[in-house]
């Protein structure tokens, strides 16, 4: 889809959770629980299906603070803005360093379909740094969770269970397949990378002492509900916000004269960010430079990195 | 030529007409001869060829090992993949015999192993930073060095002045040190529960105490490639 035939999908104002379907406070039965998860689940399902043009931004920033919190969870300290540097800077096929490799399995969740074979499995399994046994393989069972009659948060549910059961290291690759069996089961052609930013909120702390919930333990099915039910109402407000901002970007389209411009608009609108030095046959980097400063003073996109150097634009 | 092919179509590796447990012995034979047979660690891929189908690679190796276990070379899992290592109790013998394993010019010195170590921890992480850790400039040669051997290698650039290019470890650096994943490296989740593993932490200098006591309590001589002496060995 080019720019400028999306305006008319981009009067779309995405539909946010209601706040009748947020816990306020902590979720003390599983009936509620489903009940918040299937209301936060629709309005995302709503949004996931109409094809808006900025719905590559939009995942790819999902998939940004997946790893964010991927990141938190495997031990190390990089946050968003260092995980962009790492995607961004690296020259191409470079190896991006480990906390680059997770925000690429989070990239990669974003823009894969949700069924996985057991390449796939195994790639990811690699990228995410983990060690890969041959009882791994044997989670084809994921096909036929995808497949069942059971509601999406209960089939993830099941799979972390299983995975945590199989290999209890494998923390990382649970919350990974968990986004994809919510996919699968709700029939969206990509997954939605989100359940990951919930590992350690509200959603798993275990109700009378402290501590979390893991997978397969009492009440993680709930939890799993409640963190689904949040992170759908993230990735909602998240749309909302992105929403306005591209509406703005493909307005001031038509005021751009450099000749690359269409591309550039085309990937600010794919791509959680993208390069202030980014060059293409019919754009220089001075162009790029020129085009973005021009963009910046039409308040159509934003610097990301706050810098004055190594920049990079985003919605 | 036409020879060689037919052989390869008649290789068996379903073994469906012999009797469960003498299949089982075969496939292990198989295994460790592939194992034996190659210098570099074998992949999973590799030893799925020549065993069936159904074959579960991880019990097999389990069998493999126990049946090694007393003699003076172990199957370790390296990189992805798996390889015959003589056990680090003989290295005192195999030096003494032929000289391998003993310090020469091609192994790593004691600050070098520092800094492959520092890398292997904060990566990615550039020169100047790595000059910050050790209170001293880290030599061009150093990291020259250790790319050479293969490592290191280059990561994304840091987005400083200059645009310096951090260094990221290679699967031959797992591979060398016998780590699996970066995950094995040693005490990993107690510095990160002592709050240790930061590299902003470690940037301000109130690190580096603790990390060089580490640096001498743990492996970080050389370990020498010890496939090629476990051949000698046989």
């Amino acid at each position: 889809m080019s720019a400028a035939d999306s305006t008319a999908s981009l009067a779309f104002m995405p539909p946010a959770v209601p706040g009748w379907a947020l816990p306020r406070g902590p979720v003390t039965s599983d009936v509620e629980a489903a009940f918040l998860a299937g209301a936060a689940l629709n309005s995302l399902d709503n949004l996931v299906c109409t094809a808006t043009p900025w719905a590559g931004a939009w995942r790819q920033r999902m998939a940004l603070k997946c790893a964010a919190a991927a990141v938190a969870l495997a031990g190390r300290t990089e946050d968003e803005a260092q995980l962009r540097d790492a995607w961004h800077l690296r020259t191409a096929g470079a190896d991006p360093g480990p906390a680059g490799n997770l925000l690429a399995a989070w990239r990669r969740l974003a823009e894969r379909s949700p069924d996985i074979g057991p390449d796939a499995l195994r790639s990811i399994v690699a990228v995410l740094g983990l060690r890969w046994r041959d009882d791994l393989a044997g989670l084809e069972c994921f096909d036929g969770l995808a497949r069942s009659n059971r509601p999406a948060p209960l089939v993830a549910a099941a799979l972390m269970a299983e995975v945590q059961r199989v290999r209890p290291d494998a923390e990382l690759l649970a919350w990974w397949l968990a986004d994809l069996a919510i996919a699968a089961r709700m029939r969206w052609p990509m997954a939605m990378p989100m359940l990951v930013t919930q590992a350690r909120g509200p959603a798993f702390r275990s109700a009378g002492g402290r501590g979390r919930i893991r997978p397969g333990g009492e009440g993680f099915e709930r939890g799993i509900c409640v963190a689904l039910a949040l992170a759908a109402a993230q990735a909602c407000r998240l749309a909302g916000e992105i929403a306005p901002r591209a509406a703005r970007l493909v307005a001031a389209a038509p005021k751009l004269r450099a000749k690359g411009a269409g591309d550039v608009i085309q990937l600010l609108l794919d791509d959680d960010a993208v390069s202030g030095t980014w060059q293409t046959a019919s754009l220089t980097r001075w162009g790029a430079r020129r085009l973005f400063d021009r963009l910046t003073s039409l308040d159509a996109v934003r610097e990301l990195s706050g810098r004055a150097s190594f920049r990079l634009y985003g919605l | 030529m036409a020879r060689r092919t037919q052989t390869e179509e008649l290789f068996d590796a379903e073994l469906a007409d012999m009797p469960p447990e003498l299949r089982w012995r075969e496939w292990m034979g198989r295994v460790e001869a592939v194992i034996f047979a190659s210098p570099v660690p074998v992949g999973r891929e590799t030893l799925a060829r020549v065993v069936g189908r159904d074959c579960s690679l991880d019990l097999l190796i389990d069998d493999i090992r126990d049946e090694l276990v007393g003699r003076p070379y172990e199957l370790v899992a390296v990189a992805g993949g798996w390889q015959h290592r003589t056990k680090n109790g003989f290295a005192a013998a195999i030096r003494a015999a032929t000289g391998l394993g003993a310090p020469d010019s091609k192994a790593l010195s004691q600050a070098e192993s520092l800094v492959l170590l520092c890398i292997g921890y904060f990566q990615p992480i550039t020169r100047a930073e790595l000059g910050q850790v050790f209170g001293k400039e880290v030599s061009r040669d150093t990291i020259g060095h250790l790319r050479k051997l293969g490592f290191i290698a280059a990561g994304p650039r840091s987005p400083q002045p200059g645009a310096p290019y951090t260094y990221v470890t290679t699967p031959a650096f797992l591979s060398q040190f016998g780590f699996e994943t970066l995950r094995d490296l040693p005490d990993f989740e107690r510095l990160e529960d002592a709050g240790l593993l930061s590299k902003d932490r470690l940037l301000a200098g109130d690190l580096l105490p603790s990390f060089s006591a580490i640096g001498d309590s743990e492996e970080v001589t050389p370990v020498h490639d010890q496939h090629e002496v476990s051949v000698d060995d046989e």
